[in-house]
């Protein structure tokens, strides 16, 4: 059993189920008991069919839902019933389709989001006009959200889940719907995130290509259950697979 | 090795040592947490509720038009079946609260609902924030919003119907009471949203209305039909009104009005936000923070 001192993410048999109608109760188990463990500073990729449970999975460990069974340690703190404010202030998310509030301008976004992890005066000054620079949103920094082209709604995306400074960075498909040559800079900029700052990323994707170019180590799953964990040679070697598109339908089947 | 017990302190966690010195030394805030953090975390929903209400035409609209129309009707209507002046004052003051608190408790409930409309519900509950936070940092807009309908309104009365405030300190009072009731309407609104989703958005405008249909908003609660009058008596609103109503010579139904209503109105708060905080735990389990963001 992984030790939690050797990693910034460890589960134990976690389960998860979502019920849903008034009188007929229907259930959808998304989590079947995962055990996983994310190392300190790994890009780690979750991959799976839709519905697999990656953002379930992703959600808990943010904190953002609870598990119905078993347990999850993040920076060493259990994840319980009322969420830790401590642990959240050294995490952050970014998702594809990101939604922020419409009317409040690039800037005034990231301001509401560095005020609300605690950042005041200066350092909110200082984070907000850094994010902008690093993200390259500085020429839009008066536009509103809703006026933002898809791109550079992704890379605001980034940029609010950047403005903590995050131990542990969740991506969940951050280069959804992008064209080609924009998902490549947002890649580029998730690899100068991690080199520059250390930071741990949990990132699901659907993309492949993604996966190899980012990914350290891979989590497949499957019905809410881990397939395959290992690193994408790994990966290939279990499935006796050429590359990783055919090493996730062999998965996947 | 017991992996339970550990801590994992990772070397790039970082200490600001001043604010930690703020935090336990000075002020006394909740642990972990700095002060200029706590009135931060405040503040954010403050400047976006403060943007939201300044780039929108309805929420001009909440202030100037709906709470002047609504006077000007029961003012007009006074004068027309000729109310004695102490009349008159009696369903104005009802006029001024109803406007004063259906705009402040708006911006408690839109504290929830602006994050609906914009789908991004997650990215706040992500953050480190109190359910308290964003229902206080939304209420001082809400109170900046109310004063404005308030000197708005008194005016108007005071230029077209010649209505005059009692005592300046029992005003005061009486506008702090408003505010409180709307931070309950507000809260109860929240709850709702976080219990039943969006599908219970409307009580933001309903629920205040039938509130003040029921402490007797135009008429002394005495003239509702039983059982009205034994629900109003929970009401914390219905003491305020009557306490300043008091002031144009209306014997008051209870005694010691002011003291109950803000008995009552401590007493929902610190319910409100103990089952707010059950609503955001329940919403982790269920996920429907996470249904409410897509």
């Amino acid at each position: 059993m992984a030790q939690v001192t050797d990693y910034v993410i460890v589960t134990k048999s976690v389960k998860k189920t979502f019920s849903s109608g008034l009188w007929k109760k229907k259930y959808t188990y998304a989590l079947r008991g995962v055990d996983l463990a994310v190392k300190e500073g790994e890009i780690f990729g979750l991959l799976g069919p839709n519905g697999a449970g990656k953002t379930t999975l992703l959600n808990i460990f943010s904190g953002q839902l609870l598990p119905d069974a078993g347990q999850v340690w993040v920076l060493g703190e259990e994840i319980t019933k009322y969420a830790s404010i401590k642990i959240k202030t050294r995490l952050n998310m970014c998702s594809g389709n990101p939604n922020f509030p419409w009317s409040l301008t690039v800037e005034e976004n990231l301001k509401f989001y560095a005020l609300l992890y605690g950042l005041c005066t200066n350092d909110c000054r200082r984070m907000v006009h850094n994010c902008l620079e690093m993200f390259e949103l500085e020429e839009f920094r008066q536009t509103k959200y809703e006026q933002l082209s898809t791109g550079n709604k992704q890379k605001l995306a980034l940029a609010k889940a950047f403005i903590n400074k995050p131990e542990i960075l969740f991506l969940d498909e951050p280069t959804l719907g992008l064209d080609p040559d924009i998902a490549k800079k947002i890649r580029e900029l998730i690899l100068q995130i991690r080199n520059e700052n250390k930071v741990t990323i949990v990132l699901t994707t659907h993309y492949m290509k993604e996966a190899e170019e980012l990914c350290e180590r891979i989590g497949f799953i499957k019905d809410g259950e881990i397939k395959a964990l290992g690193t994408k040679d790994e990966l290939m070697q279990m499935t006796k697979s050429t590359n990783l598109e055919e090493a996730f339908l062999e998965l996947a089947e | 090795m017991n992996w339970q017990s550990k801590p994992h302190t990772s070397p790039s966690r970082r200490r600001n040592s001043s604010n930690i010195l703020f935090s336990t030394v000075f002020i006394p805030v909740p642990k972990g947490r700095t002060l200029f953090a706590v009135w931060g975390k405040f503040y954010a929903f403050t400047y976006r509720n403060f943007i939201f209400a300044k780039r929108n035409f309805f929420a001009f609209m909440e202030i100037l038009f709906w709470p002047v129309v609504g006077l000007l009707s029961v003012g007009i209507m006074g004068n027309f079946l000729e109310l004695k002046e102490n009349t008159l004052a009696f369903v104005l003051t009802g006029a001024i609260t109803a406007g004063v608190l259906q705009v402040t408790q708006l911006d408690v409930s839109y504290s929830l609902l602006y994050d609906i409309w914009s789908k991004s519900i997650k990215h706040t509950f992500l953050a480190p924030v109190n359910h308290y936070d964003y229902i206080l940092g939304s209420w001082i807009v809400g109170m900046m919003r109310g004063l404005i309908v308030f000197i708005l309104l008194t005016f108007f009365s005071q230029k077209a119907f010649g209505f005059i405030m009692p005592v300046f300190f029992a005003t005061l009072i009486f506008l702090g009471g408003i505010f409180l009731s709307a931070l309950i309407i507000g809260m109860l609104v929240c709850l709702l949203i976080m219990l039943y989703g969006q599908r219970v958005e409307v009580t933001a405008w309903s629920l205040a209305t039938l509130l003040m249909l029921i402490c007797g908003i135009y008429y002394p609660i005495n003239f509702l039909p039983q059982p009205l009058p034994l629900v109003a008596s929970l009401i914390p609103l219905t003491y305020f009104l009557e306490y300043y109503r008091a002031f144009y010579g209306f014997s008051p139904l209870f005694s010691h009005s002011l003291l109950t209503g803000l008995i009552l109105t401590v007493v929902y708060i610190f319910i409100l936000f103990r089952f707010l905080k059950m609503a955001f735990a329940r919403a982790r389990r269920t996920g429907i923070i996470l249904r409410l963001s897509e």
